[in-house]
């Protein structure tokens, strides 16, 4: 179904509101009942995005303060020389523990949880499209977060350091379970994160106040989709390594060990493929926030406004370039490395660019120096400073002298704490009155700046020098005389004064949140934008058009209008939860998504995905299959209440537009979430392919490795047309499925079946064929690689069998159709990209040894 | 999304692109080049590692450089005739990100006159 066309007057300041007043008896009431939140016991089963974002952000900060806690043990530690307050073994799992939990549990996390809370808000969408998937990321993160964090208690906490370096890592050095905790309990995590970013894509393209064009979508937005786009890419990598090393660890299988094939160095690039990435993934958001706060601190739109969106994509590109800046020091070639380099100063031209145009908003407006305006300054200072180090370690030769030592220690903290710390901050007295009845305290708030401010300088200002004069990183003691006494005390003192800042915020926060859901502190800033529209459970009572990226400076009746139910979609179409989906680029409404409410689904689904992963950890393979298998059943039980169909003819949002309630196709949400998921697994399976590439170019003259045969022409030939005939059966399913007479052929689910066997036979085929032709999977780096990409892609061909019986129920429950046929779109695009990959699979595994003849 | 929008996007976005795929070919053909000691090989006087960079480079500049000016020529368009805000707002886009792609390119091609190849 196409989008209705629209008149062009919702880009104008329009005359008449699309309805008129005064709105029909129960309309309002109708509205709020959809929205309402669950109690009792039940309430953990909300899905709202205003709950669960605030949990989340409530969780990340949890993890925050925890990992503080850690920081000042290692601190005390560090205070005096040849102290004994902690082991030296307890100092390697505080120091790993530290960096883990701050970069994987809170500073990711806590982005995309304000993002959770904000974005619906600041686009006036009802909720974000998939409330399920967000409630299913917090959860999962939640109570595995916590599992993985206890592990400290009782000396099991990954001891490698954050990036976890084999050898260090393998078996060999750290046989026992604490490195497992870090490969599956971080698992797990990257799941949630990516959960999160699909959801963020979809909602920033496709749930947004009408006439809310790419021109005037708030830069927050424009940060979040970026960053969002940054962890499709990127986390795929981290998940590829970690599943590598988890192998090696499990089944021997010699990815990393250098006397079998294998190479340390495939890690490093695996990981920082993802973890350089992920300093900007966690820095954009933060400078979306601040492109936030100071137009409404200066009082003026913020200057620059598409010099910033470029600052933001260049950024995302550009950091991309830069991993190998973190392993200078391992002797590739000196002309690789200067292309890294190259790229770690580029980026630091976009990023100049956002500082510039914050610097002309403060300039051309009038800055109210409040906590937030104090925070961003806080933010200005800190971050240049660990920019400008950034530019000192971003050239080979220096970082040479300064490796792994603290000045390294310093720059990464005074980038980080700057760069997305200090704008958290700002970002929480900002908007707390949206989600609370009261305001922050600024009074506390200059104290909580102060302690902070001061704190970071203290901190880590010395260790620069103390980097430089040469204590290197991770050390659990020093001698004494080495020149480094005094300015370890000074950054313990230091330390303290963060956390008193951060006790004095908390208290803040005992003193003054008050949950609000529609009797918040209000428009206290005299802000522009949309969260700052009166709302309730169900966000704003009507769907605004706006005119301009400041609406609410620009349309000064905008806030009561909406809330008189002016605008569009001011009731229920449906009488459910409902969202107004509009186009990508010009923000034209194209159809309502009615979205899933409160369930135990996500919940329960969430639970047993945490539990399948950690005690696969501890060894406890049984219980954990059951957990695996109770995870997808909670999976396959929530989606049946989705997909449901044109419950009701076209609806009238008002203004004459008349839109449908169910879409199929490239216009619907999940299509776009599937062709996004189908990148994340398209990346997974470009860095296996890399890492097979890789390993292939450290063995010279043995890939495949004397002794081995490679597998006939004749197993992949009909490993191909076996993948091929699938695909045409689904492809002739879905030619059957069209029309719009609601049909619903018997043969499609005999189709769909059909090519569940094919898929499944041509994956089988490949594997026996290699396991016939005596290929061992830990003899040799060559096996473990081919052996990688078969498992990948039978995890692949599973999933896929999964959904297409999943789709075959549907058609014996009479919930398929050719009109309705949403869960059958999904599982055709996912049987597609598998069979795809299937086919590049094949071509790599049997087609590049006999390319390359061996060498 | 349309074709038309798809194309925009593609200029808007294309010397980013240009930028990732020269990245990935002098980074790739180096580490490979090198790690193989395939990198004697010479052409014309130069090693294979330059030749590739230059190559690599020249073309992304050259990528880079034409959607810049059909940036420019449909910004100029746009003047005379006016288009949509979203319309403008990505030709607008698509010069300062093919204008910054330019010099991002031409700097990572920098390192081929300094320095030797595998060294």
């Amino acid at each position: 179904m196409n989008a209705p066309e629209l008149p062009k007057s919702f880009e104008r300041q329009e005359a008449e509101l699309p309805n008129p007043l005064p709105r029909p008896e129960g309309e309002f009431e109708a509205l709020k009942k959809a929205w309402k939140a669950p109690r009792g016991l039940s309430f953990i089963t909300a899905v709202n995005n205003t709950y669960v974002g605030l949990w989340y952000v409530g969780t990340a900060f949890l993890f925050f303060i925890l990992a503080g806690i850690l920081a000042l043990i290692m601190r005390v530690q560090l205070a005096a020389p040849e102290s004994d307050f902690v082991s030296h073994d307890l100092y390697n799992q505080l120091f790993t523990m530290h960096g883990t939990v701050m970069m994987f549990l809170f500073a990711v996390p806590a982005v995309e949880a304000a993002s959770v809370y904000l974005l619906p808000n600041m686009q006036a969408a009802r909720d974000l499209p998939f409330p399920r998937l967000s409630a299913y990321a917090f959860w999962a993160y939640f109570v595995g977060g916590l599992v993985f964090f206890g592990t400290i208690f009782v000396g099991l906490s990954p001891d490698g350091g954050w990036f976890m370096y084999p050898p260090l890592t393998s078996t060999k050095y750290s046989p026992a379970e604490n490195a497992d905790w870090w490969l599956l309990g971080i698992g797990f995590i990257e799941i949630s994160a990516i959960a999160g970013a699909i959801e963020i894509i979809v909602g920033v393209m496709k749930t947004r106040a009408v006439g809310m064009s790419l021109d005037k979508l708030p830069v927050y937005s424009w940060a979040m989709l970026v960053f969002a786009v940054m962890i499709v890419i990127g986390f795929p990598a981290i998940i590829l390594g970690t599943l590598l090393l988890e192998m090696e660890r499990a089944f021997d299988w010699p990815f990393f060990i250098a006397e079998r094939g294998g190479d340390p160095l495939l890690w490093q690039h695996l990981f920082w493929f993802f973890g350089h990435p992920e300093v900007y993934i966690i820095f954009l958001p933060a400078t979306g926030m601040v492109s936030m706060i100071v137009p409404a601190m200066a009082q003026t739109p913020l200057v620059g406004y598409r010099l910033v969106v470029l600052a933001l994509i260049a950024t995302g590109f550009l950091s991309f370039g830069l991993w190998v800046h973190h392993m200078f020091a391992t002797g590739l070639p000196k002309m690789s490395l200067s292309f890294f380099s190259a790229a770690s100063t580029a980026v630091a031209v976009p990023s100049g660019i956002q500082v510039f145009a914050w610097i002309a908003t403060i300039a051309s407006g009038r800055m109210r120096l409040t906590t937030p305006s104090l925070f961003v300054i806080g933010f200005l200072f800190i971050f240049t400073l660990g920019g400008l180090t950034g530019v000192m370690v971003a050239m080979a030769p220096f970082d040479w002298q300064a490796h792994d030592s603290y000045f390294v220690v310093a720059h990464l903290h005074y980038v980080l704490i700057g760069g997305m710390v200090f704008p958290l901050f700002a970002a929480i007295y900002y908007w707390v009155p949206v989600a609370s009845k009261r305001a922050l305290s600024e009074r506390l708030g200059r104290w909580v700046f102060g302690l902070m401010f001061l704190g970071v300088n203290v901190t880590f200002l010395p260790m620069h020098i103390t980097g430089l004069i040469g204590m290197p990183r991770r050390v659990y003691t020093y001698p004494v005389g080495m020149g480094w006494d005094a300015l370890n005390l000074v950054s313990t003192i230091g330390a303290f004064m963060i956390a008193a800042g951060v006790a004095v915020f908390l208290f803040d926060m005992a003193r003054n949140f008050r949950f609000a859901s529609e009797d918040n502190a209000g428009n206290v800033w005299n802000a522009g934008t949309l969260e700052w529209l009166p709302n309730g459970n169900y966000a704003t009572r009507s769907i605004p058009s706006v005119v301009s990226r400041d609406p609410l400076w620009d349309q000064p009746n905008l806030p009561k209008d909406v809330e008189d139910g002016r605008y569009y979609l001011p009731g229920t179409a449906t009488g459910g939860r409902e969202a107004l989906v509009t186009s990508p680029f010009d923000a034209r409404p194209q159809y309502i998504l009615q979205i899933p409410g409160p369930g135990w689904q996500p919940v329960l689904a969430a639970v047993f995905t945490a539990a399948f992963f950690l005690l696969l950890t501890v060894k406890f393979v049984f219980t954990s299959i059951i957990c695996g298998v109770l995870a997808v059943g909670c999976v396959i039980w929530w989606l049946w209440e989705t997909d449901p169909g044109p419950v009701r003819p076209p609806a009238d949002i008002g203004g004459g537009i008349v839109i449908p309630v169910y879409v199929t196709g490239p216009m619907n949400h999940s299509w776009w979430a599937m062709i996004v998921l189908m990148v994340v697994s398209g990346m997974v399976f470009t860095c296996l392919i890399f890492s097979y590439l890789f390993l292939w170019l450290v063995n010279p003259g043995a890939w495949p490795p004397r002794g081995v045969e490679l597998p006939q022409w004749i197993w992949p030939s009909l490993s191909t047309v076996l993948y091929v005939g699938s695909a045409i059966l689904i492809a002739r399913a879905s030619w059957l499925l069209k029309g719009d007479d609601r049909r619903s052929p018997r043969s499609v689910p005999i189709l769909i079946g059909a090519a569940m066997l094919l898929l499944a036979g041509a994956s089988a085929i490949d594997l026996r064929a290699q396991w016939q032709a005596g290929l061992s999977p830990s003899a040799h780096a060559y096996g473990a690689a081919v052996y990688a990409i078969l498992s990948l892609q039978i995890f692949f061909v599973l999933t896929t069998l999964i959904m297409g019986l999943y789709t075959i129920a549907r058609w014996l429950a009479g919930k398929l159709d050719s009109v309705r046929r949403t869960t059958f779109d999904n599982s055709m695009l996912f049987w597609y990209y598998t069979v795809g990959q299937g086919l590049a699979g094949l071509l790599m595994i049997h087609g590049f040894p006999r390319l390359t003849g061996g060498a | 999304m349309t074709g038309r929008r798809t194309a925009q996007v593609c200029l808007t976005l294309g010397g980013l692109i240009a930028w990732a795929i020269q990245f990935t070919i002098i980074y790739g053909v180096t580490s490979t080049l090198c790690g193989r000691g395939w990198a004697d090989t010479a052409l014309l006087g130069m090693g294979a590692v330059q030749i590739t960079i230059l190559l690599a480079t020249l073309t992304a500049l050259a990528a880079a450089a034409i959607l810049l000016i059909v940036s420019l020529r449909q910004e100029r368009q746009q003047r005379d005739h006016p288009a949509s805000a979203t319309d403008t707002f990505l030709n607008e886009s698509g010069v300062l990100i093919n204008g910054l792609s330019l010099v991002v390119i031409l700097w990572h091609g920098v390192p081929a006159v300094i320095l030797p190849a595998c060294a």
